[in-house]
């Protein structure tokens, strides 16, 4: 069963006359969640707007029911930020104090707030390193940093903006596994906010697709990936031309793709193309569905114009 | 394999559930408030050789008093009184304490103009060891500048924002000031004033009691006030360098040159007195221990030279004009806080 955890109702953030979101009216089911969209899309704007960093302009939102415009507190504690600056924190404090400080923002006592930190770091992976002070901390190090202040208050939605930024292969691995395990074996709901495709398929099952302020598409990756095509993927070797032109005289109806020909279904239209190739002497060396991947749909969704950046 | 290695790398074990209640938000702001100063504190030396000096000033302060407090109290040889000046009475132990405790509070905020009042308490017996303002004044630049600043160069405010409302955060900052400002302004005076109820005997703690009250509310207005100037200095860049120069800036060099503007008229104290945030201090210091008549000395107190700032008899500078000039640095500044919290960092 999916239930909502964020409704926002025509939501929409201004900076000035520069649009950041307008007009969102989604509901974020609960689970792996990925905002996806090109720079400047809006993803953080609306991140930011739900945890009360900056106030719409216009529209509401509700979190876990709590409306953000007068519960934002309730909101704030159920919330796990992981921003997607590059912040050394407090440079000359040690992580141990800056997680635990952050644990004491969201309420916790001072020794729940200590123990719960060296737990978080720990579960990040930096329990060698805590003591040592954030300024000396590697990119890496401090989006595990991030992590951790996100989950030292134990809440029940983790929102993760580009946490694989700046990371190489390896952090980048165990960044996403690390969110994968949170919302595996700890049951909480990931919000991953990223213009990397390769990181929403491997974690997300559900996308928001950002566009200009706007959200273009949303449903799940399977659902948005799955077949729904109506034509059919031929690759031939030789005599290519010869046989395209062959299937449209006989009323196929085919183009170029790259390096397949596409032809539209009908009925029995395998028979006819078999046919085709044989009179044209045209080699088939495919014949069926191309599987379709997040990335024709992100392609198709998008114009060339909003991919140049 | 990679799988393997990601999994060892997650160690979810360590994972626990809070069960606890939440803290209201007077926790929270307590939480911020400590910890934003006590990292002020821990991440300079320079803070505790200044606080070590203020002591150090404090229990000089002590012995000499301590010592020569025969010398202030009887003719030399005798045990015949001195009279106080101001009040034509004998001298008392109180008036040692008041005149020299209200002397420490004023050298707080002033090092080169030299005042005096002709109230009990007052008179020549005072004793110039040398101002705390220079001091304190590099104390609150390095305490306070980076208060703000540094949230800013750091980014650090969209973390606190998306755990505190926007006033908690300008008052977790006043708070951190406030905490710096108790414990290394007010504290020590008002533990001076114990120390000189236990050293010097024969106080009549009743009489001394009122001196307690004018030093804490005395001290506490300077704390307000240098919280609204460095503070604001600090919501106005993103560099502690710099809010810290500029605060320092503001207070020092106004106070080197607008007194001497202030005096240089024929017997009159023109008005630009009001734009020196430290003389209006110690004017209101005046003011709270009940003296209207303030007496300047532009060349020392030896000199011929003197001018009288009288605050209370219906021209030129009065009371009011002082106490208003002053809340208006501290709005001023508490302003200049509040709309670069809620407007700048609102992007
Ligand atoms: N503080 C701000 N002031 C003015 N405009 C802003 C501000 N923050 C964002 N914007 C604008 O709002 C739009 C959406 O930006 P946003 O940061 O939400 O995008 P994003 O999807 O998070 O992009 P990215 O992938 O680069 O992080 C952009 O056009 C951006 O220029
Ligand atoms: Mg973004």
């Amino acid at each position: 069963m999916q239930s909502e955890i964020i409704v926002t109702d025509s939501l929409t953030k201004f900076y000035g006359k520069i649009k950041g979101i307008e007009d969102i009216s989604v509901e974020i089911p609960s689970g792996n969640v990925a905002f996806l969209g090109p720079n400047g899309a809006g993803k953080t704007t609306l991140i930011r707007t739900l945890l009360g960093i900056i106030h719409p302009t216009k529209g509401t939102a509700r979190v876990l029911g709590y409306d953000i415009r007068k519960e934002i507190n309730q909101v704030r504690d159920r919330i796990g930020y992981v921003p997607e600056f590059d912040t050394s924190f407090i440079p000359d404090m040690t992580a141990m104090k800056f997680v635990a400080f952050c644990a004491r923002m969201n309420g916790l006592s001072v020794s729940e707030s200590k123990q719960r930190a060296s737990d978080s770091l720990y579960y990040v992976g930096l329990d060698e390193e805590r003591y040592r002070k954030l300024g000396t901390f590697s990119l890496g190090m401090k989006q595990k940093v991030k992590l951790a202040t996100a989950l030292v208050h134990d809440p029940e939605i983790i929102i993760c903006d580009e946490p694989t930024n700046g990371l190489d292969p390896t952090g980048r691995v165990q960044m996403l596994s690390l969110i994968r395990s949170l919302q595996k074996n700890e049951g909480k709901d990931i919000i991953l906010s990223s213009h990397l495709l390769r990181d929403v398929e491997q974690i997300a099952d559900y996308t928001l697709v950002f566009s200009k302020g706007e959200i273009r598409a949303q449903g799940n990756i399977k659902e948005l990936t799955a077949e729904k095509r109506s034509s059919i993927s031929i690759k031939v070797r030789s005599n290519q031309e010869k046989f395209l032109q062959r299937l449209n005289d006989k009323g196929i109806e085919s183009w170029i793709d790259g390096i397949y020909i596409e032809s539209q279904i009908s009925h029995d239209v395998e028979k006819e193309i078999f046919k085709i190739a044989n009179e044209t002497n045209a080699d088939i060396r495919y014949l069926g569905n191309r599987s379709r991947t997040l990335e024709d749909v992100f392609i198709n969704l998008f114009s060339k114009e909003d991919l140049i950046e | 394999m990679k799988k393997a290695q990601s999994d060892a790398y997650v160690r979810k074990f360590s994972f626990r559930a809070f069960e606890g209640v939440r803290k209201g938000r007077v926790y929270r702001l307590w939480a911020t408030s400590w910890q934003w100063w006590t990292h002020q504190w821990e991440r300079s030396r320079a803070i505790k050789v200044l606080l070590g000096f203020i002591i150090f000033i404090l229990v000089i302060t002590n012995l000499f008093l301590l010592s020569f407090k025969d010398f202030m109290l009887y003719e030399p040889g005798t045990r015949i009184p001195l009279i106080n000046p101001t009040t034509g009475e004998p001298m008392t132990t109180n008036n040692l304490l008041e005149q020299n405790l209200l002397e420490l509070v004023r050298g707080l905020v002033t090092f080169q103009t030299s005042f005096s009042s002709q109230t009990p308490g007052g008179g020549e017996m005072g004793m110039s060891i040398g101002g705390l303002s220079i001091f304190i004044l590099i104390l609150i630049a390095l305490v306070g500048s980076g208060l703000i600043a540094d949230d800013v160069s750091n980014l650090t405010t969209e973390i606190y924002y998306s755990k505190l409302e926007r006033h908690e955060y300008i008052l977790g900052k006043f708070g951190a000031f406030f905490l710096f400002g108790n414990l290394v302004i007010v504290l020590p005076m008002v533990l001076e004033f114990f120390l000189l109820v236990a050293g010097l005997g024969e106080i009549s703690l009743i009489q001394a009691f009122p001196v307690l009250i004018q030093t804490i509310i005395i001290t506490e207005i300077i704390v307000l006030t240098f919280a609204s100037i460095v503070l604001g200095f600090s919501a106005l860049t993103s560099r502690r360098l710099y809010a810290g120069l500029a605060a320092f800036m503001f207070l020092f060099v106004l106070n080197m040159i607008i007194p001497s503007l202030a005096f240089s008229g024929q017997g009159e104290v023109g008005f630009q007195i009001l734009f020196d945030v430290l003389t209006l201090l110690l004017l209101t210091s005046f003011i709270i221990t009940g003296t209207t008549e303030v007496i300047y000395y532009p060349h020392g107190e030896t000199s011929e030279i003197s001018y009288i700032i009288d605050l209370a008899n219906g021209s030129g500078i009065e009371s009011w004009m002082v106490i208003g000039a002053l809340a208006m640095y501290i709005l001023l500044g508490f302003a200049i806080v509040v709309y670069q919290v809620y407007r700048r960092h609102a992007r």
